[in-house]
């Protein structure tokens, strides 16, 4: 009989609610501007998200599972923030297309996800390689400066836990993954899961020798559903063209078919840089190899093909582990966890994960809620 | 006669970086797919250098022999650079797709696309030396101006040894082989270098063909 100081059992609700009144005070502070001064649609949208976000927290304290409501937060992310967005693009300039002059004039928005291709040139040339501003401006509040900032304080935080918590494109491959019950596509080649490795590897090189965005500019899927630059020409048709592609195929039908976050897990170059900051990441999963029964059911659960069965030989997951639960709350014998590297893996797995659930909520209801509040107050507006 | 060599020299040296990022773009993930050791990384550079000299020199010639005729017309000028950097996805291809589909059975005749692949240091070299960026189609320029061959082929040579030395650093590539990990991150990114490669080539040749 597995004991309790392993595998958690419900709080009551009293207790899960006085744990979640810190969270609530956070939310409060976090979203009190917007019930202040905004219009009624942004105060309605403001107290949805507040009651949204502090309910899914109270639930995951409550039930001591993690991964079904971070996934809702995440997959209503992911799907909303396309659509106040989209809106935003054709009230402003009456399409998505983003016209040359915004290019030329560097003001097109600074996307977290650019941050690979921007070093080499900027440590051996000086240069910005993404047409947009270094500071913000009025045309302009999206600047490198900001989100770079923004990312850096969600690495401190949370790690990978951002491709998770964070990522406004991730839950829309969340969300088509979660929609059949059983996989059509249950295997991948293993070779596959290093891909997106190699394809940070390129563009990092390609972007040295072009000193251009490659990414931004050929590669990134979500262009399909924020903006891309205007069709001029049969390269500006390319551009456009080879990202729908890859939304299509990495972002809907493989997911659809596979139960998985392709993308992410099989393509994604930021996801594979935020790794490598993440190996000084104090929260991590671990298996206790002591109580594993080897039933795979972890793998089965994890998402982004994190684990296998060499990853539980070592105890910790692949590269691609993104810290969403769904492996710790998968696992019937307690051996998959939380952990906080240096402490003991006997040490208690539920301290480890409030470390996380708290810091990674408190930075997911700060950025995600925000956009999330931002969506919903334009489609409020349109209504 | 020292003047002309001397600038190829400085033009050679000059250019090097971009020599060492364009060139490095390829070779670093191609050095890392090998998974050799420093004298296995030393002689590969040594075949890609030597592959890489042959076209400079066959450059030298054709420069003396044509007049810089094709640096004059861009369409020519995309119509060669498309070639080569299709020949270059072709080897990349090969050479990437070997490295991953070893011969199961080390008796016997070894399948084409593992024969080629052997040719593939020499081959990456030639083909790399055909990127006709400013300084070389300065010293293609320089090197047509000389009534005589010798002067194309001794510019050309002391402009590839202005630009050898920046190639140096990638020796240092084999000492990530012990990875194996990194050793296929570098072989899968050959193989979307290949692709990468056969997309803008045939950009270049469609291009040429279209623009006459």
């Amino acid at each position: 009989m597995a004991n309790s100081a392993s595998i958690l059992l419900p709080r009551t609700s009293l207790r899960a609610s006085l744990m979640t009144l810190p969270m609530a005070l956070w939310s409060l502070v976090i979203f009190s501007p917007g019930l202040r001064a905004g219009s009624n649609a942004q105060k309605l949208a403001t107290l949805l998200v507040l009651a949204f976000t502090t309910s899914l927290f109270f639930l995951m304290l409550r039930s001591g599972k993690t991964y079904h409501y971070r996934r809702i937060f995440f997959v209503s992310l992911g799907f909303l923030f396309p659509v106040g967005f989209i809106t935003e693009l054709v009230m402003l300039r009456g399409s998505m297309s983003l016209p040359m002059e915004s290019v030329l004039g560097g003001n097109a928005p600074f996307c977290a996800m650019a941050i690979p291709m921007t070093l080499v040139p900027a440590a051996l040339k000086r240069i910005l390689v993404f047409p947009g501003a270094i500071l913000p401006t009025a045309s302009n509040p999206n600047a490198f400066a900001p989100m770079v900032a923004v990312w850096f304080l969600a690495m401190l935080i949370m790690g990978r836990g951002w491709c998770s918590m964070g990522c406004f494109f991730g839950g829309i491959e969340e969300g088509f993954a979660s929609i059949l019950k059983k996989p059509k596509v249950k295997r991948f080649p293993g070779i596959l899961k290093l891909l997106p490795w190699a394809v940070l590897l390129f563009i990092v090189l390609l972007s040295a020798l072009s000193l251009s965005s490659t990414y931004c500019a050929w590669l990134c899927p979500f262009k399909a559903v924020t903006e891309f630059a205007k069709i001029r020409n049969v390269v500006t048709a390319l551009q456009f063209i080879i990202p729908c592609l890859l939304f299509a195929t990495l972002v809907v039908i493989l997911p659809l078919l596979s139960r998985k976050r392709t993308q992410c897990a099989l393509f994604c170059p930021f996801g594979a840089f935020q790794s490598l900051i993440d190996k000084v990441h104090p929260v991590q999963i671990r298996v206790d190899r002591e109580k594993c029964k080897d039933c795979m059911l972890c793998e089965k659960a994890c998402t982004n093909l994190a684990l296998d069965s060499d990853c539980l030989k070592s105890g910790k997951p692949g590269s691609g582990c993104v810290k969403c639960g769904a492996c710790v709350d998968a696992c019937k014998s307690g051996a998959v966890r939380y952990h906080v590297r240096g402490t003991s893996l006997s040490a208690r797995a539920e301290t480890a994960r409030l470390f996380f659930l708290y810091s990674g909520w408190c930075f997911a209801t700060m950025f995600g809620g925000s956009i999330l509040v931002s969506s919903l107050a334009t489609v409020f507006h349109l209504i | 006669m020292v003047a002309a060599p001397a600038e190829a020299l400085a033009l050679g040296f000059s250019s090097g970086l971009v020599c060492m990022v364009s060139c490095g773009t390829l070779l670093l993930p191609w050095l890392g797919a090998r998974g050799q050791d420093f004298k296995g990384t030393a002689r590969l550079m040594g075949q890609f250098l030597s592959g890489r000299l042959a076209g400079y020199l066959a450059f030298a010639v054709l420069a003396w022999a044509l007049g810089w005729l094709l640096a004059r017309s861009p369409s020519r000028e995309h119509l060669a650079l498309g070639l080569a950097q299709v020949g270059l996805s072709i080897v990349l291809a090969l050479d990437g797709f070997s490295l991953l589909r070893r011969p199961s059975c080390p008796v016997g005749k070894k399948p084409l696309w593992s024969r080629l692949g052997s040719w593939a240091p020499l081959g990456l070299g030639l083909l790399t030396g055909l990127n006709l960026c400013p300084p070389f189609l300065m010293a293609l320029l320089q090197a047509s101006k000389g009534h005589h061959l010798g002067h194309a082929l001794l510019f050309f040579l002391c402009f590839f040894l202005g630009t050898a030395p920046w190639l140096a650093p990638f020796l240092l590539v084999g000492t990530f082989r012990r990875s194996q990990a990194l050793v296929k991150v570098a072989r899968l990114t050959t193989l979307i270098m290949a692709a990468y490669y056969l997309f803008t080539g045939t950009l270049l040749l469609l291009g040429s063909f279209l623009h006459g």
